[in-house]
């Protein structure tokens, strides 16, 4: 499952989901709004663009890695301090396939992923910059 | 013909989204993108530096492929395309 979406996941279920004949590990990455002095996080997507691209990595994850399974979901929207930002579920044979799927995952996804985030304040909101020069849609 | 230009994050804020123009025929991106974001300075400001040119942060995509900033000046926008312009991404 690759998505975009509003609504928080089961985490239970998508680990449920992954565990696949001859998987040895799941790697479960949970990015989480952290209590920076902030109300609260705005999230926003070019959904046409990030949902492709994410599906894209999710590929390249599993040829890479021998992943078995690749979960994805990112929400967008409000989502207050210890919510949940990104999931990400893989499942492989062996530990160190699904621990470098999931960190190759996170880390492709905060450099090509078109997406963006405001941390909301008393005093207002600041964009979270981006921590690439450049950003979505890399040359293929 | 029509395009839809989107922006995203600070220039959304600032410029708003999802605008219908119409441009002339030969029209380029970065005619297209100057006269939008010309209707508010501080938009403006946001995306092009003080010679006019982009700025080398900003991302420009054309029905969902990068477009190099270089290129913005020489590439013509088509009837049904839709132009993206957003700062760099910042997601997970």
């Amino acid at each position: 499952m690759i998505r975009i979406q509003h609504e928080d996941v089961d985490i239970g279920a998508l680990i449920t989901a992954a565990k696949q004949p001859g998987t040895g590990a799941v790697v479960v990455f949970d990015g989480i709004v952290r209590d920076d002095g902030i109300t609260e996080m705005e999230l926003e997507a070019y959904e046409d663009v990030a949902v492709p691209e994410m599906e894209k990595i999710a590929r390249d994850a599993t040829e890479q890695f021998h992943l078995q399974h690749v979960d994805i979901v990112h929400r967008i929207g409000r989502l207050s301090v210890g919510e949940n930002i990104l999931i990400i579920v893989v499942s492989a044979g062996h530990r160190p396939d699904a621990y470098a799927g999931s960190r190759y995952i996170i880390e492709e996804i905060k450099q090509s992923v078109p997406i963006w985030k405001k941390e909301l304040t008393k005093d207002g909101g600041r964009w979270v910059p981006g921590e690439h020069g450049h950003g979505a849609g890399k040359h293929a | 013909m029509t395009v839809k230009v989107r922006f995203f994050a600070r220039f959304r804020e600032l410029l708003g989204t999802d605008l219908i123009t119409n441009p002339n025929t030969g029209t380029t991106l970065l005619a297209l993108v100057k006269e939008l974001a010309g209707k508010k300075k501080e938009g403006y400001d946001a995306i092009f530096d003080e010679h006019g040119n982009f700025r080398e942060f900003v991302i420009l995509m054309r029905n969902g492929k990068r477009v190099e900033l270089a290129d913005a000046a020489a590439v013509a926008v088509a009837d049904g395309d839709e132009i993206a312009v957003f700062p760099p991404v910042a997601g997970g």
